[in-house]
Parts: structure tokens; C-alpha cells; sequence
């Protein structure tokens, strides 16, 4: 008798998921495992490394890489600096304040990234704000034109980011109880130590993961960096489409994919590891 | 509750009713085409397949497809064909046609293909259809800005322009690779040799020019006062003049680059009289002046008549069509992925 509802209860369970392995399969898995395959044929259906061996043919793909790395890691610390002392305030704030925020930071994400980053091309470019703001500080015409440049496409990636990191952190900083802060305060710490000594080392597994998501969306990213950053400034997915889009060259565009890939692995599995030694 | 049988038989047939092209279930009377989508396809429903429709009863089932989706179905279907006319821009007709995806016609098939100029018509034993009318690339202006007018590529090099010339990627837009193309002609290169085009983009670049990959950019750069001369499409000058912006085109005194829109026959097709008929039907001078009208594109039709505020934004007529200049598709083909590779790295930061 329990037999057949422990064995029926393993067929629900099992029927529950199904869709949701069957899309991983259909949607991910097996896109993947075309990529791989893709980025070691050659014409003739043999192995070849010749398609990552374009990759480091000179420096052209490496700059590319590296500028996608650093861009990255840029963003998400920016996510950081603004997101965890918004998440704070959250937490410490009113129910209306909270409200206010909580509106401001999901409104966003509500809108599309060309729209958002549209948005910004109107700011950053020029004859926008900025570089209106500039000529009336009396600057060269150009010199607060942020279109096309690394710094712009931070601050427009860093806003379509944002809300992935404040919703991390939220989670985390609500469970930080308020006694602990109020305890560090009772015995002397002022309002930056307790921020350092217990708050900040209490959040680290939401900024683990609030970077991690931030991290691997902007290392990806292909829209905002190639509306605001342009042609002249690639990274690697601009990169990736321009071989299928322009020169229809499919392994090649699956060998830089892998080469995504791993990167953001090989930033991604440390990072995991971090975050559990610390919990 | 659902019964299980009930529901995969339901399923497989539904699965079925999708795996099946709609072609396969089309009758006689029906031809399958591409279009481009948007605004290019609403108006050639209006110039050419609702008016065929309407005038020999055959039903025309468009399938929105660009020209590199359509060479890859076209060479996925080869052995069942599933489309009865391709249309094709930038070039890859003529590749469809050495492989064989594409049937030659004979002139005498196509009654109207007599008025069409010699190129329009040149490769037809070969397999590449008509070219039913041709975007061109020449030099885009900003009239308060750039006086005495551009008359000549080098005219993108004229002191004082330099921050406010706009080129397009070469890599990623097949404009702004004819453009590049011809700006490596006027310097003296070949199709076997870019590198005095490269430099004539180097210098640009060092003056200040300002590279963009997407057309609404441009838009977005003459209507923000920063683009005053770019090198583009003359039907691109019209949607800018459409926009409001005092923008023009200008057909340079070396010739403008060609990039003809062709109307092919796909082979093996059941349907070759009745896709031959909408092919001549495309080719009339009414289809082309029509495109001419809503889109600026060149017409290859000699009986075109334009009306005069037409004519005036429109590369026509024997003379200057003479001055087009049209590259070899097949070596643009072979040599675009070495050339993309050439210009990232001139372009990089």
C-alpha cells in the first residue's frame, strides 16, 4: 500500500518536473552541446582547432576579451556600490519609503533594454543632457559626450543591472536581525564599524550572488554595449554576431561562444566557492 | 481527465500539421515567395502581388525571409524546393544560381524584360533573375551644412568635415561595405587589393569620423546636427528627408555603387509558367516607378516615367544609370570574411 503511494508520489513528482527538464534539454542542453560540436568541425566533418586558433591569431580577439572581462567586473562593482546601501535603506526604511524605492528600482525592469538603453543614447550622446550639462560648465564641446565610450557603456549596463542586485540584496539584509546591529552599537561601534564589522560581512552571500547574476548578464550583454559603446569598442557577443551577421562564419562565432563560456565559468565556479567558505 | 491516446493523437496531429509546410498543401494556382518584411513588404503587396493576385486568380503566399535566411532555406530544400520565387538583395542571387538552387529563364520568356537595361537582365541564361530595381550608394548630405554640395568620394576627405563624417560598418552592413568598396576604387585598389580603401578609412577615422552600425543611427546622428556627410543609400536620403532633416543625395562624379534587388526562379518548382508570369508582372514599368515612388530605389526599366519631385531624388535614365558601378558579387563572396577581418581591426579602439 505505501509502496504504491511512495511509487505513485515519485511519478507526480516526476511529471512536475518533466516540462521544466524537457525545456532545459530542448532550450539549453542541446543548443550547447550544437555550440561545442560546431566549434571543433571543419568543413570536411573532422576535428579542427582551427577555429579557436583564429581567436589568438594576433591580440585583436584578446583586447576584445579582455575589454568584455573588465567591462564586466566594472559593472557589477558599480551594481555593488549603489545597490547595497539602496538595499540597506530598504530594509531600515518606512513601508512608504520602501514603497517609493522598491517602485523606482522594479519600474525599470518593466521597461525593454532598447528602450532603457535608448533612454541613454538621448543622455550620454550628442547634443544630449550631458553634454549640455558640460557646455554650460564651460567644457569643450565633446568632452562629457559619453557615447561610444567604455565609462558610458558602464553607467547605461550598470542601470539595467541595478535591480538584479538590490533584489539580491534584499533578501540577504532583511535577514540580518536588527538586534545585532543595535548590540555593536551598545558597545561602541560607530554607525561605519557596525557597517563593516557586521552588516557588510553578514551580506556577502547577497553580494555573492547579486554579482554573480550581475556578472554573467553583463559579460553577455549585446544590446547596450553595441547601442551605447558602438562599433569601434567590441565585445565578445557583438563580437559573436558579427561573425554570423557579417562574415556567415558559424564555427567561428560558435568557438568565441565557448570561449564566453568558459570565461564566465572559470569566474563563476571560484566565486560559488567563495561564498560557501563563508557561510 | 484527459485520455492519454486522445491526447498524443491530437498531438502528433498537430505535430504533424506543423512539420508540414504550408507549400506542401498548396494547390496549382498558388506560388510561395519572400519578401523583407516591415515596409518593404506591405509595399510590394500594394505594387506587385496583391495586383498579380487580383489579375490572374493565383493565391501568393509570402514568407518574410532576407537574403541570407532565404540562400540558407533555399540550400536546406534543394532536393524538395519549397518556394517558387526568391527575392534577393546584396548579392547572393548569384551564388543561389552556381549552386544550382536557382533555374535560368530565357529572355523571350519574360516579355518585359526587353525594356530593362543590360544589366538588369544580363544573368538570366545563368539563373539570376532580374534585377527589379537597385539601391544605390553614394554620398548622403546635410544641405545647410556641406556647401559647395559633394560631388566626389574625396569629398569625404574635404577639410573641415572630418568629426562630422559619418561611415557605416563595413563588417556588419552591406551598405557600408559597398561604400568602403567604393572609397577603395577612387583610391586606386581592386577588388583583390583594399588596402588603399582601408587607408582612405584610416584617414576618416583619424579625422574624426564617426562609425556607426545601424541605419536609425544614422538617422539619429544628421538629426542631432553630428552627421553632416555620410556615405549611404540613396533610398536611406529620402526616409531622412521624410524625417524632416535637409538631407540629399548626391551621385558622385566616379559613379555610385550598386546594390541590386533581384526576382529569381527557384529550380525543380511544378509552378515555372505561373512563378515566370509574376516574375514579368515585377518587372513592369509600372512596379518599379511604383518603387521609385515610395522608396527611392533605382528603376532598371527604360519606359519608367517618374514624375519630377521624384525624379529629382532618384539616380535614373540611361546616362547615369551607365555610371553605376556594380561589383562582382561572387568575389565579394569569397573575399568578405578576409575584408571583415581587415577592417575590425582598423576600426578597434
Amino acid at each position: 500500500m505505501s509502496d504504491r503511494i511512495t511509487a505513485a508520489a515519485r511519478r507526480e513528482s516526476l511529471a512536475l518536473l518533466a516540462p521544466g527538464i524537457a525545456v532545459l534539454l530542448l532550450a539549453f542542453l542541446l543548443p550547447v552541446a550544437v555550440i561545442l560540436v560546431t566549434s571543433v568541425r571543419d568543413p570536411a566533418g573532422g576535428l579542427t582547432a582551427a577555429h579557436f586558433a583564429k581567436f589568438f591569431v594576433d591580440d585583436y580577439y584578446l583586447r576584445i576579451a579582455w575589454r568584455t572581462l573588465r567591462l564586466a567586473l566594472a559593472i557589477t562593482a558599480v551594481t555593488v556600490i549603489f545597490g547595497l546601501p539602496l538595499a540597506w535603506i530598504m530594509v531600515r526604511a518606512g513601508p512608504r519609503l520602501r514603497f517609493a524605492i522598491m517602485l523606482m528600482v522594479i519600474l525599470p525592469l518593466m521597461t525593454s533594454v532598447v528602450i532603457r538603453t535608448f533612454g541613454w543614447l538621448v543622455v550620454l550622446g550628442n547634443g544630449g543632457l550631458l553634454a549640455r550639462l558640460g557646455e554650460f560648465l564651460g567644457l569643450d564641446g565633446r568632452a562629457l559626450v559619453l557615447m561610444h565610450t567604455e565609462t558610458g557603456v558602464v553607467i547605461a549596463m550598470a542601470q539595467v543591472l541595478l535591480p538584479f542586485m538590490v533584489l539580491t540584496l534584499l533578501g540577504v539584509l532583511r535577514a540580518i536581525p536588527r538586534d545585532l546591529e543595535e548590540a555593536a552599537r551598545t558597545m561602541g561601534a560607530g554607525f561605519w564599524a557596525t557597517m563593516r564589522l557586521v552588516v557588510l560581512p553578514l551580506a556577502v552571500p547577497g553580494i555573492v550572488s547579486g554579482s554573480l547574476i550581475v556578472f554573467a548578464l553583463s559579460i553577455s550583454s549585446f544590446i547596450t554595449p553595441s547601442l551605447v559603446g558602438g562599433v569601434r569598442l567590441p565585445v565578445l557577443a557583438s563580437s559573436i554576431y558579427q561573425s554570423i551577421g557579417g562574415s556567415f562564419d558559424w564555427p567561428f562565432a560558435a568557438a568565441q561562444s565557448v570561449l564566453l563560456l568558459a570565461a564566465t565559468l572559470a569566474v563563476i565556479i571560484p566565486y560559488t566557492r567563495l561564498a560557501r567558505g563563508r557561510t | 481527465m484527459l485520455d492519454r491516446r486522445k491526447f498524443l493523437s491530437t498531438t502528433a496531429l498537430a505535430a504533424a500539421a506543423l512539420a508540414t509546410p504550408a507549400v506542401l498543401r498548396a494547390q496549382e494556382n498558388r506560388l510561395v515567395i519572400n519578401s523583407f518584411g516591415g515596409a518593404y513588404e506591405e509595399i510590394h503587396r500594394r505594387l506587385v502581388i496583391t495586383p498579380f493576385e487580383q489579375m490572374t486568380g493565383a493565391k501568393v503566399e509570402v514568407v518574410t525571409a532576407y537574403s541570407a535566411d532565404m540562400l540558407a532555406q533555399l540550400r536546406a530544400q534543394k532536393d524538395a524546393p519549397q518556394f517558387d520565387v526568391a527575392h534577393f538583395s546584396g548579392g547572393l542571387e548569384t551564388q543561389a544560381a552556381i549552386e544550382g538552387l536557382l533555374a535560368p529563364i530565357d529572355p523571350a520568356e519574360l516579355p518585359n524584360a526587353a525594356d530593362l537595361y543590360d544589366f538588369a537582365r544580363a544573368g538570366l541564361s545563368k539563373g539570376v533573375g532580374p534585377t527589379y530595381s537597385t539601391a544605390v550608394i553614394g554620398l548622403l548630405y546635410d544641405t545647410g551644412k556641406v556647401t559647395p554640395a559633394p560631388s566626389s568620394w574625396n569629398d569625404l576627405l574635404r577639410e573641415g568635415l572630418g568629426e562630422h563624417v559619418l561611415l557605416t560598418d563595413a563588417a556588419s552592413n552591406t551598405y557600408g561595405m559597398l561604400g568602403l568598396l567604393m572609397m577603395n576604387r577612387v583610391a586606386g585598389g581592386t577588388l583583390d587589393d583594399i588596402g588603399p580603401g582601408l587607408d582612405f578609412a584610416r584617414r576618416l577615422l583619424e579625422a574624426g569620423a564617426i562609425v556607426v552600425s545601424k541605419s536609425p543611427e544614422i538617422q539619429q546622428n544628421f538629426a542631432q546636427g553630428v552627421a553632416w556627410l555620410a556615405a549611404y543609400a540613396q533610398d536611406y536620403a529620402y526616409t531622412l528627408t521624410k524625417a524632416g532633416l535637409p538631407v540629399r543625395f548626391s551621385q558622385p562624379e566616379e559613379g555610385a555603387a550598386m546594390a541590386p534587388i533581384t526576382v529569381n526562379l527557384v529550380a525543380g518548382r511544378p509552378n515555372r509558367e505561373l512563378a515566370l508570369k509574376f516574375i514579368d508582372f515585377s518587372i513592369r514599368p509600372e512596379a518599379a516607378a511604383g518603387w521609385a515612388e515610395a522608396l527611392r530605389y533605382t528603376p532598371t526599366n527604360r519606359k519608367v516615367q517618374l514624375a519630377p519631385d521624384v525624379a529629382e531624388q532618384v539616380v535614373h535614365g540611361e546616362a547615369a544609370i551607365a555610371r553605376l558601378v556594380q561589383f562582382d558579387p561572387l568575389v565579394i563572396a569569397e573575399k568578405r570574411a578576409g575584408w571583415n577581418e581587415q577592417w575590425k581591426r582598423l576600426l578597434a579602439r
